[in-house]
C-alpha cells in the first residue's frame, strides 16, 4: 500500500515546493544537527580530497599529502585535454551518449511495461513480472561474455549499440514503473478514455505517460547513473578507444602495466571532471525526486 | 483473433513485447548460453600450440563437480556474508537515521546535508575505491599522517581483517545516500496530521519517529534492504580495484571475483560458467524469498 | 510515448544495419588495406602516423588499451568471436597462451628473413622454439638495479655485487635510516619474480617431444623465494606491493631507496618521482656468485598478427617496419620509453644519450646493452596467466599469514600443473 516514493496520501499538508518541514524551527536541536553534519562531512571528505588532489602537479601529488591545495589544476586539465588529442572529452561525450540514450530507451520500455503490468489483467501477468524481476539477480559478470559472443554473431561488438542495447532492460525500472503506474494512473480515467473511444496506444502514450512522467524521469535518472558508472559491459564490448566511456578510458590511464607509471594526476583530474556532469544532473534529480514525483502522486 | 475482443486481448502482450524481446535477447539467451558453456570444456591435444590444437568438447557435469567441490568458492561466500553482515545493518541503519533527522523538526543544515550525503552516489565504484585507497595508504593518507603526528602511529587499514572494514566503508559511503533518499521521500509523503495529534499529546520527536514514522516507512525499508542485499551479494568492483594495493585480497576473494578471474585471467569460461550458475542459483533462492515477501507487501492492495 | 518508442526502435534498427554494413576490415576493393592495432605503448600512434604517411596503401589504426593480462583476455575473447584486430601488442610470456588459443598467425612466410635483426634468445621467444614465427620482437626488459646515489653516498654504501651483499646493504639501510627500506618484495608483480628466477637459472617450462615439462618449484626458484623470505622476515625489505600510490610516495620521500627493476625503469621513476631526477643510478643486478654476469627479463613485448586478419602479409610488413626500421625505433625509444629488441636499434642514435632522468650516468645505455647480453633464456608455458595469478594469491597469503614462501612456490607449481592437466595438456615433471 505505502510504496516507494509514490504514496497516495489524501493530502500533503507540506507543499512540495518547500523542502523543509512546514513548522518553523524554534530552537535548533544541537545533537541531531551535529549527527547529520557528521554524516555530511564523512561523505564530502573524499570528494574534497579529489578536488584538492586535482590541483596538484604529478610531483606534488606524492610529495605533499595534506588537504592543502596547490595551483596546478589548470595545468592538469589542459594536460588531460591534450592527452592523445583530447580523447578524454570524447570519452565524456561517449559516456553521455551511452547513459543518455540507454536511460531514455530504458525509461520508455520500463514505463510501457510497468503500465501494462499494472493496468491490464491478462494470463501470464504475474509470471512475466516475476521472471523479469528475477533478472535483477543475475550478475552482469555472468552475462557479459555470453552477451559479447552473441552480439559478435550479428557483428555488433565494438559499436555504440553493443553498450546501448543490453542497458535498456532494467528489472528495477520495470518494478518502479509498475508501482508508479498503479499509484498514479487511476483505473477510472482509463475506463473513461476507453468509453470515449480512445485507442489503447493513445491512452498509454498520452494519458498514462503524462501521469507517469515523474516516475519515468526517476527511472531515467537511475538508469543514467547506472550506465554512466558501468565499467564491465563497455570494457568487454568496446575495443576502439575512441568509443570508450569515461570509466574504461580512465581505467586504461591507470592500468599502464609494469613498464609505465600510472597516470595518477590525469586519472584524478579525470575523475573529478567525470563526477561534475552527474552532480549537475543530481541538482535536477533532487528537484524531480521531491516536487514532481509528489505532485504526480497528489494529482492521482 | 480477428474480432475486436481478440485484438484487445492481444494489446497487453503487444505492449510487453519490447521488454520481452530485450529480456530474451540480453538475459535469457546469454543465460542459456552460459548453461551450455558450463557443460563444455576445452580439450588440448599435444603441446597445444598452433591451429586446431584445442577443441571444445562435452564435459558433462565435470565443471559443476569442480565448482561445488572448490572450497575457495565457499570461502568466498563466507567472506561475502561477513562483509554483508557488517555492511547492511550499518548502511540501512544510518540511512534510516539520516532520513529521520532530515524529516525531524529543529534540525539544521538539512538541505546541505541531504546533498552532501547523496553526493557519493554519483561517484562510480571504481573511482570511489581509488579515492579511498589513497585515504587508506599510510604514506599518502592525510588521516594516517594526522594519526602519526598525534603519536598514535600508522594503522594498517588493509590488513587481513581490517580489509573488511575498508571495503564496508567504501560501500557504506557510496550507498547510504541513495537509501536515505528513498526512505526520506517516503517519509515526506506521510501526511503531517498523522503525527500532529501525537505532538499535541506531548510525544517527543524520538517517540514519534519510533512509534509512527518507522512503522509507516517499513515498506520502503524492506525495498531498500532487498536491493542492498542483492547489490551486496554481487560485490565485485570495490575489492577488485583495491586488490593491487594490498596483499589481503586474493583473486577469489568473493565468488564473483573468482568467476571473473576464471573467465578473464585464466581464460576458462567453462568452469566460470558452471560457478556462475551455482552462484546465481544460490542468489536466486536467497533473494527470491525476500522479493516474494516484498512483493506481497508492495502489491498486497492491488488485486 | 509509443510513437517515440517506435521511432527509437526504428532508429536503432537502422543504426544496427548501418553498423553491420560498415563494420568491415577494408581493402575489399581498390581502397587501401586497413589494419587495426591494439597496443598500450604510449605515443605509439606517432610511429603509426609516420607509417601511414609513407604507405598510403596500408593504413593502420591504433587503439590504445589497458596493458598486460587484460589485453590478453580481451584478444582471446575477441578472437573467439572472429573479431580480433589485425595486429596486437603481446608480452613474451603471453605468446604461448595466445598461440595455444589460435589467436596468432604463423607469419614465418613473410618474416623469417628478419631473424638476423634480433638476438637469438629474443627470436626464440617469438618462435617458441618451432619453425613458425608468431610475432616480431619489439622491446626487451633485462633486469638491473636502481638506487638513490645520494643516499647511498650518505650511508657510504656501494651498489651490491652479489645478493649476499644486497642483504647486507639492506641491513645497513635499516640500521642507519630506520624509516627507509632498500626495496620492497611485491606479491603483486609476478613478472618481477619470474625475472629474478630466470637469473637464478630457473626453467619453469620446457618441451620434450609432445609433452610439457613443468617445474616451477625447481631449486633455483625455491632459492629465490627463500632468499626474499629471509629479507622479509628480518624486516630488511618492505613487503607491500609496488605500483601503488604508497610506493610512489616512498620513492619520492626516500623511504624506498632502491629498486630491482628492468631497463625501462627510468620511465617509471620519472613518472612517479619526478623530483628525484638525477639522484638515481643504475647498476647490474646483484649476482648469486661473485664474478658471474647473469640477468633475467622482466617485461618486453612483441607485435603479433592475428589469425582473424585478412591481410597477414600487409600486417607483417608493418610489424617488421615498426620494430626494425631506424625511424620507428627512434620514435618508440624517445616517445614510448622502450628498449628496442632489434640489435641495430640498441646502438642507434636514439640510445646515444642516457635517459633524461639519468642524465648524470652518461654510459647508461652502454651498460644496459652489456647487461642485456647476459640475459638468461627462458621458455614460457601455455598458461602463464594462471601461474601469474597463482603467484599473486599465494605470495599475498604467505605475507599476510606468515607462511613459508617456498609453500607459495609449490602452490604456483601445483595450480599451474592442475590447470594444464585439466585442459588436456600432456604434462611431465
Amino acid at each position: 500500500m505505502s510504496t516507494l516514493m509514490v504514496n497516495a496520501p489524501p493530502a500533503d499538508s507540506r507543499t512540495a515546493a518547500s523542502p523543509a518541514p512546514a513548522a518553523p524551527p524554534r530552537r535548533l536541536a544541537v545533537l541531531p544537527t551535529l549527527a547529520l553534519l557528521a554524516g555530511a562531512v564523512y561523505c564530502l571528505l573524499p570528494v574534497m580530497w579529489v578536488v584538492v588532489a586535482s590541483t596538484k602537479s604529478g610531483a606534488e601529488l606524492f610529495a605533499t599529502s595534506t588537504f592543502v591545495p596547490s595551483t596546478a589544476l589548470f595545468d592538469n586539465v589542459s594536460e588531460l585535454s591534450a592527452y592523445r588529442d583530447g580523447v578524454f572529452w570524447k570519452w565524456m561525450l561517449n559516456s553521455a551518449l551511452y547513459a543518455g540514450g540507454g536511460a531514455l530507451a530504458s525509461a520508455l520500455v520500463s514505463g510501457l511495461t510497468g503500465y501494462t503490468l499494472a493496468k491490464f489483467r491478462f494470463p501470464g501477468r504475474s509470471v512475466i513480472f516475476n521472471i523479469m524481476l528475477a533478472g535483477v539477480l543475475v550478475p552482469q559478470i555472468v552475462l557479459a561474455i555470453p552477451q559479447y559472443l552473441l552480439l559478435a554473431r550479428v557483428e555488433l561488438t565494438n559499436t555504440y549499440l553493443a553498450v546501448l542495447l543490453p542497458s535498456i532492460l532494467s528489472p528495477y525500472g520495470i518494478y518502479l514503473a509498475r508501482i508508479f503506474a498503479a499509484a498514479a494512473v487511476p483505473d477510472t480515467l482509463i475506463e473513461a478514455a476507453r468509453t470515449d473511444g480512445a485507442g489503447e496506444l493513445r491512452i498509454a502514450g498520452s494519458i498514462a505517460a503524462r501521469l507517469m512522467l515523474p516516475g519515468l524521469v526517476t527511472i531515467f535518472l537511475l538508469q543514467f547513473v547506472g550506465i554512466w558508472n558501468n565499467f564491465l559491459l563497455p570494457f568487454i564490448m568496446i575495443s576502439d578507444d575512441e568509443k570508450f566511456p569515461l570509466t574504461v578510458g580512465l581505467y586504461t590511464l591507470l592500468n599502464q602495466g609494469a613498464t609505465l607509471p600510472a597516470l595518477y594526476t590525469l586519472v584524478i583530474t579525470g575523475s573529478l571532471l567525470s563526477i561534475v556532469p552527474l552532480i549537475v544532473l543530481f541538482l535536477y534529480l533532487q528537484r524531480y525526486w521531491r516536487a514532481d514525483l509528489l505532485s504526480g502522486a497528489v494529482k492521482a | 483473433m480477428r474480432t475486436a475482443r481478440g485484438r484487445r486481448a492481444a494489446i497487453p502482450y503487444a505492449f510487453l513485447s519490447p521488454a520481452i524481446v530485450l529480456f530474451v535477447l540480453f538475459l535469457l539467451l546469454p543465460i542459456g548460453y552460459t548453461a551450455y558453456l558450463s557443460l563444455r570444456k576445452v580439450q588440448v591435444s599435444g603441446l597445444g600450440l598452433g591451429a586446431g590444437a584445442r577443441r571444445e568438447v562435452f564435459a558433462g557435469l565435470e565443471n559443476y563437480r569442480v565448482a561445488v567441490g572448490d572450497s575457495d568458492l565457499w570461502w568466498g561466500m563466507v567472506r561475502v556474508l561477513v562483509y554483508g553482515g557488517i555492511l547492511l545493518p550499518a548502511m540501512l541503519g544510518l540511512a534510516l537515521l539520516f532520513a529521520l533527522l532530515l524529516d525531524a523538526r529543529r534540525v539544521g543544515a538539512r538541505r546541505f546535508s541531504r546533498l552532501a550525503i547523496f553526493l557519493p552516489y554519483a561517484v562510480p565504484g571504481v573511482i570511489a575505491t581509488l579515492l579511498w585507497g589513497f585515504l587508506y595508504l599510510p604514506q599518502v593518507s592525510p588521516f594516517q599522517r594526522a594519526l602519526r603526528e598525534l603519536g598514535v602511529g600508522t594503522v594498517d587499514l588493509m590488513g587481513p581483517t581490517t580489509i573488511y572494514g575498508a571495503l564496508v566503508n567504501i560501500a557504506l559511503w557510496g550507498g547510504v545516500g541513495f537509501n536515505m533518499i528513498v526512505i526520506y521521500t517516503t517519509l515526506r509523503a506521510i501526511p503531517a496530521e498523522l503525527y500532529e495529534s501525537a505532538r499535541i499529546d506531548g510525544a517527543s520527536e524520538t517517540q514519534i519517529a519510533l512509534r509512527i514514522k518507522i512503522p509507516l516507512v517499513t515498506p520502503a525499508i524492506i525495498l531498500t534492504s532487498v536491493f542492498s542485499i542483492i547489490a551486496t551479494l554481487q560485490v565485485f568492483s570495490e575489492p577488485t580495484t583495491l586488490s593491487p594495493l594490498t596483499n589481503s585480497i586474493p583473486s577469489d576473494f568473493t565468488p564473483l571475483m573468482k568467476i571473473y578471474r576464471d573467465a578473464f585471467a585464466r581464460n576458462d569460461i567453462y568452469s566460470a560458467a558452471a560457478s556462475s550458475i551455482v552462484v546465481a542459483a544460490l542468489t536466486l533462492t536467497v533473494s527470491f524469498g525476500l522479493l516474494w515477501v516484498l512483493q506481497k507487501r508492495a502489491f498486497g492492495q492491488e488485486r | 510515448m509509443t510513437r517515440k518508442l517506435a521511432a527509437t526502435a526504428a532508429l536503432m534498427l537502422g543504426a544496427a544495419l548501418v553498423g553491420g554494413c560498415t563494420d568491415d576490415d577494408g581493402g575489399d576493393g581498390d581502397g587501401p588495406v586497413e589494419l587495426t592495432f591494439w597496443s598500450w605503448v604510449p605515443n605509439i600512434e606517432l610511429a603509426v602516423d609516420a607509417w601511414n604517411a609513407a604507405n598510403p596503401d596500408i593504413q593502420v589504426t591504433v587503439s590504445e588499451q589497458a596493458a598486460g593480462d587484460d589485453l590478453v583476455t580481451l584478444v582471446i575473447t575477441a578472437a573467439g568471436a572472429d573479431e580480433a584486430p589485425d595486429l596486437v601488442q603481446v608480452e613474451y610470456q603471453a605468446l604461448p597462451t595466445l598461440v595455444s588459443n589460435d589467436v596468432l598467425a604463423d607469419i614465418s612466410e613473410y618474416a623469417s628473413g628478419v631473424s638476423d635483426e634480433f638476438a637469438e634468445g629474443l627470436w626464440q621467444q617469438v618462435t617458441l622454439g618451432t619453425d613458425a614465427v608468431y610475432a616480431i620482437p619489439q622491446d626487451s626488459g633485462p633486469m638491473m638495479f636502481y638506487y638513490r646515489a645520494d643516499i647511498f653516498e650518505e650511508l657510504s654504501l656501494t651498489p651490491p655485487a652479489t645478493w649476499e651483499e644486497f642483504a647486507e646493504t639492506a641491513r645497513t639501510v635499516r640500521e642507519e635510516r630506520p624509516e627507509s627500506y632498500l626495496m620492497t618484495f611485491s606479491a603483486t608483480d609476478p613478472g618481477w619474480f619470474a625475472g629474478l628466477s630466470q637469473q637464478a637459472g630457473a626453467s619453469w617450462w620446457n618441451v620434450s617431444g609432445d609433452a610439457w615439462n613443468v617445474s616451477i618449484n625447481d631449486p633455483a626458484t625455491l632459492r629465490v623465494a627463500e632468499y626474499w623470505q629471509g629479507l622479509v622476515d628480518q624486516d630488511l625489505v618492505d613487503d607491500q606491493p609496488m605500483y601503488t600510490p604508497e610506493w610512489n610516495a616512498a620513492l619520492n620521500d626516500g623511504t624506498q631507496i632502491g629498486w630491482v627493476s628492468a631497463v625501462w625503469g627510468p620511465g617509471v621513476l620519472a613518472g612517479n618521482a619526478a623530483d628525484t631526477a638525477g639522484r638515481w643510478r643504475m647498476a647490474p643486478l646483484p649476482q648469486w656468485s661473485e664474478g658471474e654476469h647473469v640477468t633475467g627479463n622482466w617485461g618486453g613485448s612483441s607485435t603479433g598478427v592475428t589469425t582473424d586478419s585478412e591481410h597477414v602479409e600487409a600486417a607483417t610488413e608493418f610489424a617488421i617496419w615498426l620494430n626494425t626500421s631506424p625511424e620507428a625505433i627512434e620514435i618508440l625509444v624517445r616517445e614510448g620509453g622502450l628498449y628496442p629488441a632489434a640489435t641495430s636499434g640498441q646502438t642507434g642514435p636514439a640510445l646515444a644519450e642516457p635517459p633524461a632522468f639519468f642524465s648524470e650516468q652518461t654510459d647508461f645505455y652502454e651498460l644496459a646493452s652489456e647487461i642485456a647480453d647476459t640475459a638468461a633464456g627462458f621458455t614460457w608455458g601455455p598458461n602463464v596467466n594462471v601461474t601469474y595469478d597463482a603467484y599473486r594469491d599465494a605470495f599475498g597469503a604467505a605475507i599476510t599469514d606468515g607462511t613459508p614462501f617456498t609453500d607459495a612456490v609449490n602452490q604456483m607449481h601445483q595450480t599451474t600443473v592442475e590447470d594444464m592437466q585439466r585442459q588436456g595438456f600432456t604434462v611431465t615433471g
